[in-house]
């Protein structure tokens, strides 16, 4: 007799789930979006916060997508549902109230001004997030009245942060920038000795706070112990000439071209930390120049250079018998011009009043 | 008897003992600009910046991986 065959002895593999994009519990920096995409695709979260990051400068395009997939793509953490006003609800009012607000159809103080004001909360609720999340060290889970308390300490943090640079920014510009480094130096050892024995965490924002504007105030080579406010000065013969002329902040105008000056060199030295420094000369003057400025433009007889970091130098010779001026320029943050005219909208006209420099000889153009 | 309770070594935070440290560097770097040992550009300040708050963000990314 056979044995019955009532049993189906072929071994049949259980069909693979379907892979479900969910946002991740365990490898999250807010609400776990990308770490749930890098899973779902198969690649690194870093790399897929790197691409968030890059599109949150597209017009916000990131972001929204960010808090669009917090809302709408599930948590792979089961109990996350059993937890009402979790961040992600917080998210999603978040993002329903922008898209409200910017189609409503009011023009004027409202409709995209609402809409760029609530933007604008949001991204700062967002810094605030981040700032907090940085400093503390701890996870934006739990409620969402823990998450806006959290943004709410970020928030406060970033603004003491902003005080904190500004001063020392203008602490720096101001004789203080030997203070500034040592205190900056004074946290960083306050952040290792922190490390050990705890509780100094929060101290990195407001040390780079501190450090970065200290730093492009040094690289600027800001100083703004001239005043402020904006200095003309016409003297009317190289006498009255002096070798040194200073605005902190504003603009500076030296103007020459009513002088009496006689042949030979004429040096003079014109700074300013923040604004514009400008020099006319009249058409029968010899100019050389060099400048230095920390972050702006130099515009010398219609030749412009910009950026950062701009070092110019023209330096010319005159022929026998012309006065020659050698002017060399330090701005931080400006503009450095030179020229016989001073342009109608900012700077000098187009024609051909701006001068270029015929009085001199052989030029060699730095 | 009693087992003498054992003293549990407290690990250091990474991530501010990287900030710390490339703060207080950053700060010496500061320092020398100054007293005019060196002149600081912004070709050097630019990516001396990007590092210390690449550190910075590198240092307490990986930390959270632990």
């Amino acid at each position: 007799m056979l044995p019955a065959m009532s049993e189906d002895t072929t071994t049949q593999t259980p069909a693979p789930a379907p892979r479900r994009l969910k946002r991740s519990s365990s490898d999250r920096v807010l609400g776990g979006v990308c770490g749930g995409l890098g899973a779902y695709l198969g690649v690194d979260p870093i790399i897929v916060r790197v691409v968030a990051v890059v599109l949150a400068f597209f017009g916000g395009a990131g972001i929204l997508f960010y808090l669009a997939a917090w809302l709408l793509v599930p948590s792979d953490d089961p109990t996350a549902k059993a937890a009402p006003g979790r961040a992600a609800t917080i998210a999603g009012v978040v993002v329903l109230v922008l898209a409200v607000g910017s189609l409503l159809p009011f023009r004027g103080d409202w409709g995209w001004g609402a809409g760029g004001f609530i933007v604008s909360v949001l991204l700062v609720g967002l810094a605030g997030l981040a700032v907090w999340r940085l400093a503390s060290g701890e996870r934006a889970t739990g409620g969402g009245a823990d998450v806006v308390r959290r943004a709410g300490l970020g928030v406060a943090l970033l603004a003491a942060s902003l005080i904190l640079a500004i001063g020392g920014a203008w602490a720096a510009a101001t004789d203080g920038a030997t203070t500034i480094a040592i205190i900056v130096i004074l946290a960083g050892g306050a952040l290792v000795f922190g490390a050990f024995f705890g509780g100094l965490r929060w101290l990195i924002v407001p040390a780079l706070a501190l450090a970065l504007p200290a730093g492009v105030v040094a690289a600027a080579d800001l100083d703004v112990k001239g005043g402020v406010g904006e200095r003309v000065y016409r003297p009317a013969s190289a006498a009255a000439l002096r070798d040194h002329y200073r605005v902190g902040i504003g603009r500076l105008v030296l103007d020459l071209r009513d002088a009496d000056l006689p042949p030979g060199d004429h040096r003079v030295r014109v700074e300013a930390g923040v604004g514009q420094v400008l020099v006319l000369v009249p058409s029968d003057v010899c100019v050389a120049s060099k400048a230095h400025v920390g972050v702006g433009a130099t515009e010398v007889f219609q030749r412009e250079n910009g950026g950062v970091d701009v070092d110019w130098q023209d330096q010319r010779s005159a022929p026998h018998g012309t006065p020659r001026v050698i002017v060399d320029g330090d701005i931080g943050l400006g503009d450095f011009q030179v020229g016989e005219n001073e342009r109608r909208d900012h700077g000098f006209d187009e024609g051909a009043g701006v001068g270029t420099n015929d009085a001199c000889g052989a030029a060699r153009r730095g | 008897m009693r087992a003498e309770p054992r003293a549990v070594a407290r690990r250091p935070d990474p991530t501010s003992l990287v900030a710390g440290l490339a703060i207080a560097a950053f700060g010496v770097v500061l320092l020398l600009d100054a007293t005019g040992t060196l002149d600081l550009r912004f070709a050097a300040l630019a990516p001396l910046a990007c590092g210390v708050v690449g550190v910075i963000l590198l240092a307490s990314g990986l930390t959270r991986r632990d």
